[in-house]
């Protein structure tokens, strides 16, 4: 995957299994990019990513219900109230409002709920970001930096959330340059740097093992 | 709770392009002072006490007035119009919305109505406000024909937005979408403001429907709709993408 001469992430080829896989790497290393390429926002240069054997492409709608995501921004808009943001999400996936208010209860939004996205602090627009990208309970999560800008309550409400709509059949891909977090309760890790998969592990009960 | 289907998730994204507009008004007045603008300093240009038969002299020789005021009206639409079409996605492009947008389970020709449908909006809201601005400096008097005027600029609308939108929706993805906008644009705008103006020009001149839809110019009105309204819900997917 390249921009102009920029090759942002080289020749990938790996099986994401059910349960939480951290991507580790410092900034610039291609984690964002392969969220997005995995989201299906960005197409690959060469190659595919699939979803069960079926090739992820944003266009696809039924592949598009199955996929929550939050990028660098939130993905909201600013001049929408917080419970304005997810009702307006929750009519287009099709969900019943009471979803809208578990969602807030369960990232402890309630305070903030009536707030305008534009009014929000750095920490809780990532959060209103991600109550939005769980709203629709997809099976596969990608959450880029999930953690920044916020407080360790935040993070664990955060954390929290990841494990509550973990189950299975269900794969969420946490990009962070700051592992700590995401290792506590991740199923795999990968390491990538430069573009390149330098490393993929999976947890077993004994320790880890080196997965492909 | 059944899930929406198309109009209804359609209907919502256009309430929320109005809701967003209406507390950030960012679109809109831009849009009308620049008509407002435009029809003050046009009205300055021609000579007082003029009658819309009345002759004038051009570069290209002698036409009617009636002719270069059916030209002002146009052309400060077409010009209001991509104003706002420029701005078509930027409110999406706050905070990364378009790529959550993106991501919902509705067809991309969906989005395409919605986003057409917001920017109809806001040209019937300039229209309302610039058509009587000009019956009053130009002393428009069209008696019954004002209902021919009203089918005119709904056909010309209909064209417009989807040409607009279409074009809007391949600009966003460029550094420089607000030049680039109308050189997408404008080629692809002359069949229908042509007509627009012929139309608008012969109503002016005091012809009633009959006369003026003798000319054929409705039917051009029609297929360009019918055109671009297709090929802009049909290819809106890959502009976007």
């Amino acid at each position: 995957m390249s921009y102009g001469s920029t090759i942002a992430l080289k020749p990938v080829d790996l099986t994401l299994y059910d349960g939480v896989t951290g991507l580790f790497g410092p900034n610039g290393a291609g984690k964002s990019t392969l969220l997005r390429v995995l989201t299906g926002l960005l197409r690959p240069s060469a190659g595919a990513a699939l979803l069960h054997g079926d090739e992820i492409r944003s266009s696809d709608e039924s592949i598009r219900r199955r996929i929550g995501y939050v990028g660098h921004e939130a993905g909201l808009y600013p001049r929408l109230s917080v419970l304005e943001n997810l009702e307006l999400f929750s009519d287009l996936h099709g969900l019943a409002r009471g979803r809208v208010s578990e969602v807030i209860e369960q990232l402890d939004m309630g305070e903030w709920r009536a707030t305008r996205v534009a009014a929000l602090s750095a920490g809780l627009k990532r959060r209103a970001a991600v109550a939005r990208a769980v709203l629709h309970e997809p099976d596969v999560l990608l959450l880029d930096e999930p953690y920044a800008n916020l407080d360790d309550d935040a993070s664990e409400r955060v954390s929290a959330t990841v494990q509550t709509w973990r189950a299975p059949g269900r794969v969420a891909v946490i990009a962070t340059h700051g592992a700590k977090r995401v290792k506590a309760f991740a199923d795999a890790g990968i390491i990538i740097q430069r573009g390149n998969v330098i490393s993929y592990r999976r947890r077993t009960p004994t320790g880890y093992e080196v997965a492909t | 709770m059944a899930e929406r289907g198309f109009v209804g998730k359609t209907s919502v994204l256009i309430r929320k392009d109005l809701l967003v507009e209406l507390r950030g008004r960012d679109t809109l007045p831009p849009m009308l002072a620049f008509c407002v603008t435009v029809a003050l300093l046009l009205a300055f240009s021609l000579p007082g006490n003029t009658v819309m038969q009345d002759a004038v002299e051009v570069p290209i020789g002698t036409i009617a007035i009636a002719d270069v005021i059916a030209g002002f009206l146009w052309i400060t639409i077409l010009f209001a119009g991509l104003i706002g079409f420029a701005r078509t996605f930027e409110v999406d492009r706050a905070e990364g919305a378009l790529d959550a947008l993106l991501l919902v389970p509705l067809d991309r020709s969906g989005l395409f109505a919605a986003k057409a449908l917001s920017n109809l909006v806001y040209i019937v809201v300039v229209q309302l406000v610039l058509v009587p601005v000009f019956a009053l400096f130009f002393s428009l008097g069209l008696g019954a024909d004002w209902l021919v005027l009203v089918l005119v600029i709904a056909l010309v609308d209909i064209g417009f937005v989807a040409v607009g939108t279409l074009f809007a929706s391949l600009a966003a993805q460029t550094r420089s979408r607000e030049l680039i906008l109308p050189v997408l644009a404008l080629p692809a705008l002359v069949p229908i403001f042509l007509a627009a103006v012929e139309l608008t020009s012969d109503l002016f001149m005091g012809g009633g429907f009959e006369a003026v839809a003798a000319r054929g110019w409705f039917g051009v009105l029609i297929v360009f709709d019918l055109v671009f309204a297709t090929v802009g819900a049909l290819t809106f997917e890959f502009a976007i993408d």
